[in-house]
């Protein structure tokens, strides 16, 4: 607990302190993919459920938000609510379709179900600006708008959407639902063998990890300004979200924390390093250090972290992890 | 009208004979491996770019290439199988799917890197050719693709029924722990399975050069019809995948004829759908519970 | 006495292989019963059919008064019906305890009260010592244990063993005789698939034994094991 509160307040202090903008673009980088990254896992570290297609919900919760905004004039802290449940409600009939199939086949299907919105979206010009997308109205600094001068303002927001990603997977973790997920990840027939219900258990996690995707996205229209279908449905979305929990620590609480914060940082550097010129480096290394995680710690860097922490502060375990050999 | 039919669905089966490659190669490292490989697109990639460089440095046909190609990616398979599969089959859906999944990203953003996205292409003197049967146009290099294609998946259906390797391959499929009773050697037959799978792959890029481009990411497209097709055709069923390839050619075909150009994903996305809505064991299906 | 659970002419077919034909018993309530057979006689098929784990293609599966063919697992778990696998699955992920309190969370969602039913169950079945320890670590053994401690944590009034007694010690076999008659003493029914005929007589009231799908004998344990045609089953026909 000690350890929380001083990356909390480590956390919160950082704006203050650091005054070079590349630095805290970098930062909300981390806390927004962190964010979506603990969203997947809820999904896919926890049930077990490798979705490849969280891109689906990041752009339906983007698109909501701005058609709402534009077209409307619907300030987008309720858009932003109103993409969640949007891609809640789209999770369900994706949902039923999608868990028909399992393991990597549901992968496939999650896959195909992202680029069809893509391609619904490059299509729909009439309410969604189709191929070419759209910027949003820059109204300079107007809070009620999340529209902020400085970056300040977005930093905080995107700690408080992770803070609230990682609350809520810590309340699912230590109540009724924690384990039925994680049973229903391990051996869904046995689940049902013992009264778990793993298809409605499956439904409502996705409905939980859906919504928060949805948050992401509005969050990233308003903090860079444009939106179109490549970006909003990106596959490298999808991916990024899998990545950092699967490099972090699959199914852990810090995990997809850990992963965003090596992944984000490491890919900083060597845009830095080489310049954006040469296109494949990034996920020429993400795609290798992947590899090498699931080679040689398929659970997750955050071993490391969590070995070195036992030593030096011995604390209860949550009561749904058992400690790796 | 009936022209424009017959057409589109003779362009359909023509292509669907590459996929059915792309696809058998799937369904066959499921069904003995009991792993997805997510890379079977980029293998295709490298069939091509193989093909491209044979043909621009060496002057070799992509057909003749095929010589080549295969060999090279059945070593390269067993060498996957080796030092990448082997390590991940003990440990649970999670490592199996992004083992081949980083892979694919891996051999895409690599060959992005080492020759940029550029579009290669392959010139012969048969790429423009066609027989005209009455209206009816077929690709030479197509239609020699596709009979290829249908030659080699008739070797590979006798290799599994009358070679001991063959039946060895498919009792490991069947179980696993009864085939290794008796004496046989499951890495030895997943080597196999895995180095056929991709000499296929490589087969579909040779076939592919003289008339599709080479680019990094040429294999996504492919891998998305194999992987529909296989769940259409039965996980696993090697003869099921086919039917399914060349149905999902002549979909494709027919949604691109007479639905709009790009409508080839949307068809693809909808035969998955129906399948899952209606037959989630695919058409050659086993039981349901 | 009630009856606990009535199973009449179960069918089953996976394509040509006709696993469970005509199947029909009945177990009354707080009733042993064990099913035995050759391998490939359709026992632990019918546990599945059964439990839900596959759909019959017909006959009906009535536990306390309800159909239960072609409700899902969960909802037959639910009714009182519980049973553990031919090979343990548990949770490997999870501790001993957590993977019983799974189990315990079915009647109860409230965390404590599941740890509380869980510690029970536990202790039932001697794996107190363990409860900490992560469920793949266990012992062949042991995992069986816990397979027991967490369908027992779901309050099952019927219980389907899967031949729970497979390579047992004598020392393991008499605390498992022991376990299973302080279950009958609890009124709990028990359905039990097994081979350790030796075992199985010291608690078992009825033996039913299975061929090619269908019963062959039912009854007394001793005239059962004595059935020509249950000997045959077992040893097959001279030719």
């Amino acid at each position: 607990m000690i350890a929380v509160a001083v990356l909390a307040a480590a956390a919160i202090a950082l704006p203050l302190v650091v005054a070079n903008r590349f630095a805290i673009d970098i930062a909300i980088r981390v806390l927004l993919f962190a964010f979506i990254g603990v969203a997947w896992n809820l999904m896919g570290g926890y049930a077990k459920q490798l979705s490849l297609g969280h891109a689906a919900y990041f752009g339906l919760g983007a698109y909501t938000s701005t058609i709402l905004l534009i077209r409307f004039d619907v300030s987008p802290w309720l858009g932003m609510l109103a993409g969640g449940v949007v891609a809640m409600l789209a999770s369900l009939p994706i949902g039923a379709l999608c868990f028909r199939l399992r393991g990597p086949y549901f992968a496939i299907a999650t896959i195909a179900t992202a680029q069809v919105m893509m391609l619904l979206f490059l299509k729909f010009r009439d309410f969604a600006w189709g191929a070419e997308g759209t910027t949003i109205p820059n109204l300079g600094d107007d809070p009620l708008m999340m529209q902020f001068d400085g970056k300040a303002a977005y930093y905080y927001i995107a700690l408080a959407l992770l803070a609230v990603g990682l609350f809520i997977t810590h309340r699912i973790e230590r109540s009724w639902m924690g384990y039925y997920l994680v049973a229903v990840g391990e051996d869904e027939d046995a689940a049902e063998a013992i009264g778990v219900n793993a298809l409605r258990i499956k439904r409502q996690i996705y409905m939980i990890s859906a919504f928060l995707t949805a948050l992401a996205g509005t969050f990233y229209v308003q903090y860079i300004y444009f939106i179109d279908p490549n970006t909003a449905f990106s596959f490298n979305i999808s991916v990024e979200a899998a990545l950092v929990s699967i490099v972090g620590g699959i199914g852990t609480l810090w995990g997809p924390v850990l992963g965003t914060v090596l992944l984000e940082t490491l890919s900083a550097f060597l845009q830095s390093w080489l310049g954006s010129g040469l296109g494949g480096v990034q996920l020429t290394v993400y795609s290798l250090i992947l590899m090498a995680v699931i080679l040689w710690r398929p659970a997750g860097l955050i071993g490391f972290v969590s070995d070195a922490w036992k030593r030096l502060a011995p604390a209860p375990a949550a009561p749904v992890e058992a400690r790796d050999g | 009208m009936l022209v424009t039919l017959a057409q589109a669905v003779i362009n359909g089966l023509l292509i669907g004979g590459i996929y059915a490659l792309v696809s058998i190669g799937v369904t066959l490292i499921f069904g003995v491996v009991k792993i997805v490989n997510f890379a079977q697109g980029e293998f295709v990639m490298i069939g091509m770019y193989l093909s491209f460089f044979l043909a621009t440095r060496l002057g070799v046909d992509p057909l003749a290439s095929l010589l080549l190609t295969m060999p090279a990616l059945f070593v390269i398979g067993m060498l996957v199988q080796h030092f990448l599969i082997r390590r991940v089959l003990a440990l649970g859906d999670m490592p199996q799917i992004f083992l081949t999944f980083a892979l694919s990203l891996l051999l895409m953003n690599v060959v992005l890197l080492l020759f940029s996205a550029n579009y290669r292409t392959v010139q012969t003197h048969y790429t423009e050719a066609a027989l005209h049967l009455g209206s009816l146009y077929v690709s030479v290099a197509k239609l020699i693709a596709f009979a290829v294609a249908m030659a080699l998946s008739a070797v590979l259906w006798v290799f599994l029924r009358a070679t001991d390797l063959g039946k060895a391959m498919r009792a490991a499929a069947q179980n696993r722990d009864v085939a290794m009773l008796m004496g046989i050697n499951p890495d030895r037959v997943f080597a196999v399975a895995v180095g056929v799978a991709l000499a296929l792959a490589g087969a579909a890029g040779s076939l592919l050069m003289p008339f599709y481009p080479a680019y990094p990411l040429v294999g996504q497209v492919f891998v998305l019809m194999a992987f529909v097709a296989v769940v259409l055709g039965t996980l696993g069923n090697v003869t099921g995948a086919l039917i399914a390839s060349l149905m999902m050619g002549v979909a494709e075909s027919l949604g691109i004829q007479f639905v709009g150009a790009d409508s080839g994903l949307i068809v693809v996305f909808l035969m998955l759908l129906a399948t899952l809505a209606f037959r989630p064991n695919g058409l050659f299906g086993g039981w349901t519970r | 006495m009630a009856e606990a659970l009535v199973v009449r002419n179960l069918s089953k077919r996976f394509g040509g292989l006709r696993a469970v034909q005509d199947l029909s018993f009945a177990v009354a309530e707080g009733e042993t019963v064990a099913l035995i057979g050759p391998n490939g006689a359709g026992k632990t098929t019918s546990f599945h059919l059964i439990t839900g784990y596959h759909r019959a293609d017909a006959g009906s599966i009535i536990a306390f008064g309800r159909e239960l063919a072609g409700v899902r697992p969960y909802d037959i778990c639910a009714h009182g019906l519980a049973r553990t696998f031919q090979v343990a699955r548990p949770f490997g992920k999870m501790t001993v305890l957590a993977n019983v309190m799974t189990g315990a969370l079915l009647r109860d969602r409230r965390l404590a009260a599941a740890r509380a039913k869980a510690q029970e169950a536990i202790d039932f079945v001697g794996l107190a010592l363990k409860a900490e320890t992560p469920a793949r670590d266990l012992t062949t053994i042991d995992q069986r244990r816990l397979e027991l401690a967490r369908a027992l944590a779901t309050d099952p009034q019927v219980l389907l063993l899967d031949e729970i007694g497979a390579g047992l010690t004598d020392e393991e076999a008499a605390e498992l005789v022991r376990t299973i008659r302080e279950l009958r003493r609890q009124r709990v029914a028990i359905v039990w698939i097994e081979h350790i005929v030796h075992v199985l007589v010291q608690v078992v009231e009825r033996l039913v034994a299975m061929d090619s799908g269908r019963v062959i004998a039912e009854g007394d344990p001793e005239a059962v094991m004595r059935n020509a045609a249950v000997i045959d089953a077992y040893l097959g026909t001279a030719v």
